[in-house]
């Protein structure tokens, strides 16, 4: 014989494992959004950068200074032996602003009249450039400036040598640049702001459903009176329904780790090899454990919130339309540890939701404080087990039961 | 047995209640005029006295908003009461909630199952909440199975059911643990002829085996068919009660007449209104 609570367990969870909505939710969601977001998205920048960077970019250069001999400025010369780069020259300005925002030229750069008697007063000589900010990463104006400077640099050096200098005596230090900085460290802090984001908000939204249908939709139902009236206590059917909510909330969170470990393991194309090792580092099972721990805590306070408020409203509906709005709650203090500056202390460890994120992020970059670790973990603890209290008195009180 | 001693009960009335009844303070309504109510809370019930003997049918009858739903809730140890005393089957049903729960089974004309249960799970799900052993529940849930004729729909999900089927499987789950007594609230409210069929002869064949049977009702026809003793409760209290022939024997009208149930019934409200109207200020 079992005891009422697990009994209320058992069938809830059986119910709830039936109902196709929980299931998109809780499982397929969290175990496939991952790879196919990470998947996508190195696809497709892949796929657009390519794209930006091999393109042979249409570049009308309009020069001033081009006199009848042929001898301008020389930029639409050097842009010519640039590889990547098909120049037209043009005399009429007018209309490049327009071609260039059409979309018909990449680029157009206008050398004006003055342009020569600058240069020789050794002045800086103007040149403008047109361009349009694109979705391309902007990689057609890189590119055009990276030409551009190296025809700066051209022109620097012979100035420099008419000086009888050679333009290598301006350069004192040659800086060798090492960032000592460790894949973790660097892509924790990176990794570590939005992992946790992304499993409190699976954590919320797979407890959600299930919440709803345990209390207020059985309410509507009619089938909470039948239990009411059966020989399990308040608290045993609040513990039997609590645990299939923290259950179904752990397991979403659960499914979207091991949704984005196996994706990572396994290797996303697109993605450089030497980043994507570096993440392989960082999620390491012993990480991903630690960080699961932080999140089991955390389950457990949103499962009572969720069905706190489940029980209070009078129908699935107004369950839903109390608690949908509450996911911004619970994202604005994941939303803020994303913030440059903002740290785990001694009282951000106190926050709920933006302690794990915090911590989260402490602990994929390794950088995590033991004391800060333990005052997150109690913080959640006390947090859980006043939310479980809470939850087990609510269903005791008839007007929250029997609101209507 | 049931015994149920100087019951009350008040609910808190919300701001939006407030304003409601003050608007219809100038007609007389269901929730006015009933002893203790006052600005803030509502008395549902007032003071209910009866007991319902074993191998008995006892009918709890009352108009809409009579408190009716509210004693048989906290019979069912689903409401508290503000005072009094419910004995359920010896156990003092305040003291230990949930030894009364063991003794008891409850069905409402509200009842609905789990629908993404099957009909075999649904009744499962009481019978392992009763704690009922598992060659208890067997023979149990074969003779009732049988008995109401569901067997062949067992296995079937209770969405997939008709109305009249979903009722025969509550019926199942509210016995299973084979209850010395039964409360039916208003449970055949809102059901087609076969399905109130199937809960009457629910309420007969409990009546047979010995079972404290009490059932709230506002339909007289099933109050004459199936009742023992009655009740007749009004604003929160019992105006009238006792044995159902003996009720009929009273009432008798001032040329000697008798009166029917129903006439008898609407008597004893008329005359509790308009003794409230007097009382008013």
């Amino acid at each position: 014989m079992s005891s009422p609570a697990l009994v209320v367990f058992r069938k809830e969870l059986r119910d709830t494992l039936r109902d196709r909505r929980t299931l998109v939710a809780m499982v397929v969601v969290p175990l496939l959004l991952f790879p196919l977001l990470m998947v996508g998205m190195a696809k497709f920048s892949q796929s657009r950068a390519a794209e930006a960077r091999d393109k042979t970019l249409e570049v009308a250069v309009a020069d001033a200074e081009l006199g009848p001999d042929g001898r301008g400025s020389g930029l639409a010369e050097f842009l010519r032996h640039e590889p990547g780069f098909a120049v037209t020259e043009v005399q009429d300005v007018t209309g490049l602003p327009e071609q260039v925002r059409s979309e018909a030229l990449d680029a157009a750069l206008i050398v004006p009249s003055g342009y020569a008697a600058a240069l020789a007063a050794h002045y800086p000589a103007p040149v403008q450039l047109l361009h349009k900010s694109s979705d391309d990463f902007d990689i057609p104006r890189t590119r055009v400036e990276q030409a551009l400077a190296r025809f700066e640099q051209k022109l620097l050096d012979e100035r420099l040598r008419s000086f009888g200098v050679e333009p290598r005596v301006l350069d004192p230090i040659d800086v060798q640049r090492t960032d000592v900085v460790s894949s973790r460290e660097l892509f924790g802090k990176l990794l570590g702001g939005l992992l946790p984001y992304m499993f409190i908000i699976f954590c919320f939204t797979g407890g959600m459903y299930p919440a709803i249908d345990l209390a207020a939709g059985e309410k509507e139902r009619g089938t909470l009176e039948t239990l009411l009236s059966s020989p399990a206590s308040r608290l045993q059917i609040a513990l039997g329904k609590f645990a299939v909510v923290t259950l179904t909330g752990f397991t979403s969170a659960l499914l979207a780790t091991v949704g984005m470990y196996v994706s990572v393991q396994q290797g996303i194309e697109g993605i450089p090899p030497a980043i994507l090792s570096a993440i392989q580092s960082v999620l390491a099972p012993g990480t991903i454990a630690l960080v699961l721990a932080l999140i089991l805590p955390l389950s457990v306070f949103f499962a009572a919130a969720l069905l706190m408020l489940s029980l209070y409203a009078r129908s699935y509906k107004e369950a839903m339309s109390v608690i949908s709005p509450l996911m911004i709650v619970v994202v604005v203090p994941a939303a803020i540890a994303l913030a440059p500056g903002v740290r785990l202390g001694l009282v951000t460890a106190l926050v709920p939701v933006l302690n794990v994120s915090l911590a989260t992020r402490e602990i994929i970059a390794g950088t995590a404080e033991p004391l800060h670790l333990a005052l997150v973990f109690a913080s959640l603890l006390l947090l859980a087990a006043g939310g479980m209290l809470a939850c087990a008195r609510w269903f005791s009180r008839e007007d929250i039961v029997f609101r209507s | 047995m049931i015994e149920v001693v100087d019951l009350t009960k008040s609910f808190p009335i919300s701001r939006q209640q407030r304003r409601e009844l003050a608007a219809q303070s100038a007609a007389p309504s269901k929730t006015a005029g009933r002893p203790g109510a006052s600005a803030t809370n509502l008395q549902a019930v007032a003071g209910a006295t009866f007991r319902c003997r074993p191998g008995r049918v006892f009918a709890l009858l009352g108009p809409n908003g009579a408190g009716k739903t509210t004693v048989l809730r906290m019979i069912a140890t689903l409401l508290r009461p503000d005072g009094g005393r419910i004995s359920i089957a010896g156990v003092d049903a305040l003291a230990d909630p949930v030894a009364a729960r063991r003794r008891l089974g409850f069905l409402t004309g509200s009842t609905k199952l789990y629908e993404r249960l099957t009909a075999e799970e649904n009744v499962r799900y009481a019978a392992d909440l009763h704690g009922v052993a598992a060659p208890d529940y067997k023979r149990r849930r074969d003779a009732l199975f049988g008995a109401l004729g569901i067997e062949a729909y067992a296995g079937r999900r209770a969405g997939q059911l008709s109305t009249g089927m979903k009722q025969k499987i509550a019926i199942a789950r509210t016995v299973i643990h084979d209850p010395e007594v039964v409360v039916f609230d208003e449970a055949t409210s809102g059901l087609d002829v076969i399905a109130a069929r199937a809960i009457i002869q629910l309420i007969k064949d409990c009546r047979a085996q010995g079972k404290t049977v009490l059932f709230s009702t506002h339909i007289m026809s099933e109050v004459t068919m199936l009742a023992d003793d009655l009740a007749v409760f009004h604003r929160g209290r019992v105006l009238a009660g006792g044995g159902l022939e003996e009720v009929l024997a009273r009432a008798v009208d001032e040329h000697g007449q008798r009166r029917t149930l129903e006439d008898e019934f609407v008597r004893l409200i008329d005359a509790a209104e308009a003794e409230l109207g007097e009382a008013r200020p």
